[in-house]
């Protein structure tokens, strides 16, 4: 099929419409000291300490940047494990004993909105960076050093397209909280002191479209507008979205703040909302469990910390008649298959999905061009892949394989079935 | 519970499929097969059979053995490394203790590979494997060329021929450069062209008792240019009667599979259109500076090989390029040098020698240097500006053309 192809079919129907399940309350739950970025940590509690919700109890140190570690529970502090985060990678995690009691820490309180309309950008950044929020589309970034831009900021773009197929958590976070989103959104546009907002979602979610529009009318002194966006793969990618919404190209390699512009996943805004409003780090977060390989998708509000294996176990387990299963962390576009299902709920988890695996039979490369038709950056996945193959450094470099967002489209609609976008991301590791 | 890691994506398109292409251009060829046979009777069956045995069973035969040495050296890859590294230093070697030494080593070295060979599965490697997995029969690869050739050839060639030119391509043009997806020339196209230029008169149209003429319709307009032909644009457009090759008469029924073709978005529909349109396109030209009428154009569109060119051996993924505007321009070169070659060249036809001359240009248009994927006002001005410039230049060359015929 040589065709350019923008949608990614769902395969079947997403498990919207059952109701979201909460399961705040684990036994235990499992805090990360490490990251793909922190490789080293400082803890200040140790076994058999008393810890408080949202108490400090460690450090994560990166190579430019600190990152406290909060208790998302109350409870005990038991032994150092070992487990798998999103990125796929095996982090140190502490484990909590939850004493179900939920008693805050001191730090933990609200602050009066008299408070914050008087806040400048300064002290919201401050709040952002101590609270550890991080972007929670899957990139962890953290968010502070975006708010603390310099650049004159007109729009601020709230992302929640969610393209990638089987996910429905930024859904359920909209419908279930879109108040704390306009609220962060607004903090979001009092620190950078922005004109407009722009929410950005399908248009075929006409659901959310309906929420969010009743809430804009609520929240009219904001000047937030919905921008329905085309239901296409990966129209969630910052530039496509900025592009669709404000009509504003960021070139490849070019900062978005450099154009007036400040792109914020949902969650990431209901997270702002919380810690400027609540003082209260990222503690829960929604997590979409789907797959054909396990027995009863649904959406669940889990506590941050939380093992899959429990999540899992929510959702009646596996398949019976399956001997092998891939468990991806995140979309099943750009997510990480795991080797095992010992995963912990980091705030960047988004979803974990089980597939039965298919085993693809791989065919020589005819050169169809579908992936050039299809790449959203315009490069040539397939001569790309040649030129890794015949490992010809200048070529790679002359198709500008650097361009590459790793959106996995040259893969999927590949008519041998070659994995493309390994080799392509192969490429862009060999330009540096 | 065994967890598989993949790398992303974890999907893929499911109806996005190498076979699922070739089965429809199969598909797409059946009617003019059909044609073909009502036409020509049995000859037909035979030229058909001929063509798709003499490359199906010339790859089949090359895999096997490539098979066979390939399994004689299993688990001997590294012997085989030192071998001919052994060898190379050798060649190297000046003085001649050192020459002794490695003479040594080598022979120590083939002495193991055949020791090892003789313990290592001799009794499996002598079996038969009638199964092979680099055939490209089971996605219908061969089978494609096989009946483009088959449908390419003029019903009173001699078999044997077409043996040869199959045989001829397949190894030259496919199996050579590394098989299926390595090929720099069209394989059907390779194997027309070289019958058409060794063999000359004998690949020919039979004479036809029942027709006008028994020249074909462009072997009439290489003898006069713009003076109008016997068959009238119905006939070329049905191909019934028509004097042709096997596949190449009725537009009709190519045009048929074209459109299949296209709605089952199995070929790139760009690549026929700009070709066909660079063809008509010049033909009007041409018309408007001689004094030949509406026919011309037409006449060159639906006569010869174009529309089967066009839409079945231009439009082969692996000789083409893969940006959309590197299409573009292939199909316009096609398009421009067909065209040339029928008006100003010796042979009638022009089609697979335009197929075979833009397949040259194909590593050039896609050259990393300067492949782009998306068309910019700079290159839309180049581009349209050579265009402009050939059609000018075919002007003029039909004008002198035509003044010489008349004066």
């Amino acid at each position: 099929m040589i065709a350019k192809t923008r949608k990614v079919s769902d395969y079947k129907q997403l498990n919207t419409e059952l109701p979201t399940v909460r399961f705040v309350d684990p036994e235990r739950v499992y805090l990360n000291l490490t990251t793909s970025r922190c490789k080293e940590y400082t803890l200040d509690v140790k076994a058999g300490d008393h810890v408080k919700l949202g108490q400090i109890i460690g450090e994560r140190d990166g190579c430019f940047f600190r990152q406290p570690v909060y208790a998302t529970i109350s409870g005990t502090v038991e032994d150092k494990v070992t487990m798998i985060d999103s990125t796929g990678i095996d982090v140190e995690c502490i484990t909590i004993r939850n004493d179900f009691k939920d008693t805050y820490h001191e730090s933990i309180t609200d602050r009066p909105d008299s408070v914050i309309e008087k806040m400048t950008q300064e002290e919201m950044v401050e709040i952002i960076k101590e609270k550890a929020v991080v972007g929670l589309g899957g990139s962890g970034f953290p968010s502070y050093v975006k708010l603390a831009t310099e650049e004159t900021i007109h729009t601020v773009v709230i992302n929640a397209i969610e393209c990638e197929p089987y996910l429905s958590s930024d859904y359920r976070l909209i419908k279930d909280q879109p108040d704390e989103i306009f609220q962060g959104l607004s903090y979001i546009m009092q620190a950078v002191n922005a004109k407009q907002g722009i929410i950005a979602v399908k248009k075929t979610k006409t659901e959310l479209i309906e929420v969010l529009e009743r809430e804009a009318e609520r929240f009219k002194h904001l000047n937030v507008s919905i921008a329905k966006l085309g239901d296409y793969y990966p129209q969630g990618w910052e530039v496509e979205t900025f592009k669709n919404a404000t009509g504003i190209k960021v070139p490849s390699g070019d900062l978005p703040m450099k154009h007036g512009l400040l792109g914020f996943n949902v969650s990431t805004t209901e997270s702002i909302y919380e810690a400027i409003k609540h003082n209260l780090p990222i503690t829960k977060r929604y997590i979409t469990v789907n797959g054909d390989g396990v027995k009863f998708p649904q959406s669940i509000r889990t506590r941050v910390g939380t093992s899959v294996r429990e999540l899992l176990k929510l959702c009646d387990g596996f398949v019976d008649d399956a001997d092998k299963l891939e468990l991806v962390i995140g979309g099943p576009m750009m997510g990480t298959a795991v080797k095992s299902d010992n995963v912990v709920v980091t705030p960047t988890t988004t979803s974990v999905l089980v597939f039965r695996p298919i085993e693809y039979k791989e065919e020589p490369c005819v050169r169809c061009g579908s992936c050039v038709y299809s790449c959203p950056v315009h490069i040539q996945p397939v001569s790309i892949m040649q030129a890794v193959k015949r490992n010809d450094v200048e070529a790679i470099k002359g198709l500008e394989a650097n361009k590459c967002i790793e959106c996995g489209l040259c893969s999927y609609v590949c008519t041998s079935k070659i994995p493309v976008t390994d080799y392509v991301k192969d490429g862009k590791k060999k330009i540096g | 519970m065994d967890f598989i890691q993949n790398t992303a994506p974890h999907l893929r398109k499911p109806n996005a499929s190498v076979v699922r292409m070739m089965r429809d251009v199969v598909i797409a060829l059946s009617p003019l097969v059909v044609l073909a046979i009502i036409n020509h009777g049995l000859r037909a069956v035979w030229i058909m059979l001929v063509a798709v045995l003499s490359m199906a069973v010339t790859e089949y035969i090359y895999y096997q053995i490539h098979d066979a040495i390939n399994r004689n050296r299993e688990g001997m890859e590294n012997l085989f490394d030192q071998l001919a590294k052994l060898k190379k230093a050798l060649k190297e070697a000046e003085q001649q203790d050192q020459k002794d030494t490695l003479k040594k080593q080598i022979a120590e070295i083939k002495q193991a590979i055949s020791e090892k060979k003789r313990e290592s599965k001799r009794e499996e490697n002598k079996r038969f494997h009638p199964i092979n997995k680099n055939f490209t029969l089971y996605n219908y690869s061969i089978l494609v060329s096989g009946v483009i050739y088959g449908l390419t050839i003029p019903d009173a060639t001699p078999l044997a021929i077409v043996i040869i030119g199959g045989v001829v391509a397949v190894i030259l043009v496919k199996l050579i450069f590394g098989g299926m997806g390595q090929n720099i020339f069209n394989v059907a196209a390779f194997g027309r062209a070289f019958i058409a230029l060794s063999f000359g008169g004998l690949v020919a149209v039979a004479n036809h008792v029942d027709a006008t003429s028994n020249a074909t319709v462009l072997g009439e307009l290489v003898a006069a240019p713009f003076s109008e032909t016997g068959y009238s644009l119905t006939t070329m457009f049905t191909g019934i009667g028509l004097p042709g090759t096997l596949g190449e008469v009725s537009a009709m029924l190519i045009l048929v599979g074209g459109i299949y073709l296209f709605l089952r978005k199995s070929f790139d529909v760009f690549i026929p259109l700009v070709y066909v349109g660079t063809v008509f396109v010049l033909a009007l030209a041409t018309m408007l500076v001689t004094d030949a009428g509406w026919w011309f154009p037409l006449t060159h569109l639906l006569s010869g090989g174009l529309l089967f060119g066009a839409i079945y051996m231009a439009t082969d993924p692996i000789t083409a390029p893969v940006t959309r505007p590197g299409r573009i321009y292939f199909a316009f070169g096609l398009g421009l040098i067909t065209f040339v070659i029928r008006l100003f060249g010796a042979y009638p036809e022009g089609v697979v020698f335009a197929i075979l001359i833009m397949n040259i240009f194909v590593p050039a248009i896609d050259f990393p240097k300067w492949s782009h994927t998306q068309f910019n006002w700079r290159r839309a001005i180049i581009f349209t500006a050579v265009v402009l410039l050939s059609i000018t230049a075919v002007m003029i060359g039909a004008e002198s053309l035509a003044g010489g015929l008349n004066g």
